[in-house]
């Protein structure tokens, strides 16, 4: 027997045969114990931490945020699960503002047929300014995002800030998450931008550029050139309308939006031909695109 | 996959030859040469613009992470697309856009992220064709780092060498 005890003290497994406990174990045990409830402790704080954070009025009324969650609708054309934080990084607290700065002589019609989109899936904060290097801006420039928002003055309620500048630049440009990305010249680009936060673009690679090209030769052969490059795209346009309903086949995708006013934009909508003009009036039902037309009056 | 690249021999397109030649180890692609710009793709699929050339081959090899990694590296991406076909090509004076440039490099070891992209092949092709603004490097000491950077590294030397001197 003797022998056996002295054993027992050498390993943890044989302490509890007969009921006894290694006093050196328990008191292990008992450290253990302690270090995990600090953890629990720590954890605790952290997320309480990270709870201010991330909604910095947290003691707001609640019973605004939750009427909100009651208005959401899905969009009906634009398929596919997209969720910001999975496209644009973690939410740190701070609303995702994108900002963008227009000349008034060249109003971006894309980007306001893409911010109603948006509007339509998230919730965004839209404002409109003007800034000191332009004069005057027409009225109808100026309430472009719609009405304000009556929550307008709690930001963390939406999603997506959209804050438009009138001003006196040379080319449109987008400023968002300054810490890691340059600036964003061009309508193009940000209209590519936008558009991935609706819907993903297409997975094969060669229908995926095919809507790039589209977006190029919309924004660059339609809108800045010849009357002769003008003509040829529309007739690239024709036959592109004549194999699918869509510029780049059975669904809806930027290359239309972007095309679509481009067309508009150089005043050829009523030289189209047969098929771009049927497609013109299928973007029309969508439901999108009043506001360009009424921009352009 | 086979694709098959054709190029305007008087005018090369280096930037796609470029992004042909990073993505040759996942796309065979072969280079003919011929009066214009043409990835064959398939009969109904062509593209002729390098812009979209490059595109599509950054596509087709994704792993090499030459469109960006995320959407906001893609859209930098796309500015860089436009800015080297819109502001640095045919233009006759490049001191106000080399500044722009200038100040993007200024803390950037490459122009988007942490690796070669799309945005580097575009800028340094536009910027290799334009070789006379290597006269007032000095006043633009980040692009005269980057550019020296990449031309001496493989693909841009090989490429560079190959068909920037069929220029005259």
């Amino acid at each position: 027997m003797p022998m056996y005890q002295q054993g027992d003290s050498r390993s943890s497994e044989h302490a509890l045969q007969n009921g006894e406990v290694d006093p050196a174990v328990s008191a292990l045990e008992a450290r253990q114990d302690e270090i995990l409830r600090k953890l629990y402790e720590l954890k605790a704080a952290v997320e309480g931490l990270a709870k201010t954070v991330t909604t910095p009025d947290a003691d707001l009324d609640v019973t605004v945020s939750s009427s909100f969650s009651s208005q959401s609708s899905r969009s009906i054309m634009l398929e596919g699960s997209t969720d910001l934080d999975t496209l644009l990084g973690e939410d740190l607290g701070a609303l995702r503002d994108i900002v963008i700065n227009a000349n008034p002589a060249r109003p971006p019609l894309t980007l306001l047929v893409l911010h109603s989109l948006l509007s339509q899936r998230y919730r965004v904060l839209s404002t409109v300014h003007v800034h000191s290097s332009v004069s005057s801006v027409p009225p109808q420039l100026q309430s472009c995002l719609g009405p304000r928002h009556p929550d307008s003055y709690a930001r963390h309620l939406f999603q997506l800030g959209f804050t438009l500048i009138w001003k006196d630049v040379p080319k449109l440009e987008m400023k968002f998450s300054v810490h890691n990305m340059c600036p964003i010249e061009g309508e193009a680009s940000v209209a590519r931008f936008l558009f991935k936060l609706l819907a993903p673009y297409p997975s094969d690679p060669a229908a995926a550029t095919l809507v790039d090209s589209w977006v190029d030769t919309a924004f660059f052969q339609l809108a800045e050139g010849s009357s002769k490059e003008r003509a040829a795209v529309l007739r690239a346009l024709n036959s592109a309308l004549g194999r699918s309903p869509w510029l780049s086949g059975p669904e809806f995708s930027l290359a239309d939006v972007a095309c679509y006013c481009c067309v508009l934009q150089s005043c050829a909508a009523s030289s189209a031909p047969a098929n771009v003009q049927r497609w013109m009036k299928s973007c029309e039902n969508l439901g999108h695109f009043s506001s360009t037309k009424q921009l352009l009056q | 996959m086979a694709l098959n690249l054709t190029i305007n021999a008087n005018n090369p397109p280096l930037g796609a030859l470029l992004a042909a030649e990073h993505v040759k180890s996942s796309v065979q692609v072969s280079v003919e040469e011929g009066k214009d710009n043409r990835l064959h793709i398939s009969d109904s699929i062509q593209f002729s613009d390098a812009n979209s050339i490059s595109r599509y081959l950054a596509r087709v090899a994704p792993a090499l992470g030459l469109y960006g990694s995320n959407l906001m590296e893609q859209t930098e991406v796309d500015h860089w697309l436009e800015f080297s076909a819109r502001r640095l090509c045919d233009q006759p004076s490049l001191t106000a856009v080399l500044g722009e440039l200038d100040k993007a490099l200024s803390l950037r070891t490459f122009l988007v992220g942490h690796a070669i992209t799309l945005a580097d092949l575009s800028v340094w092709a536009a910027l290799k064709d334009h070789s006379d603004w290597l006269s007032q490097g000095k006043s633009f000491p980040h692009v005269s780092r980057w550019f020296s950077f990449l031309t001496s590294q493989v693909p841009f030397s090989s490429v560079g060498n190959k068909y920037a001197s069929k220029k005259a």
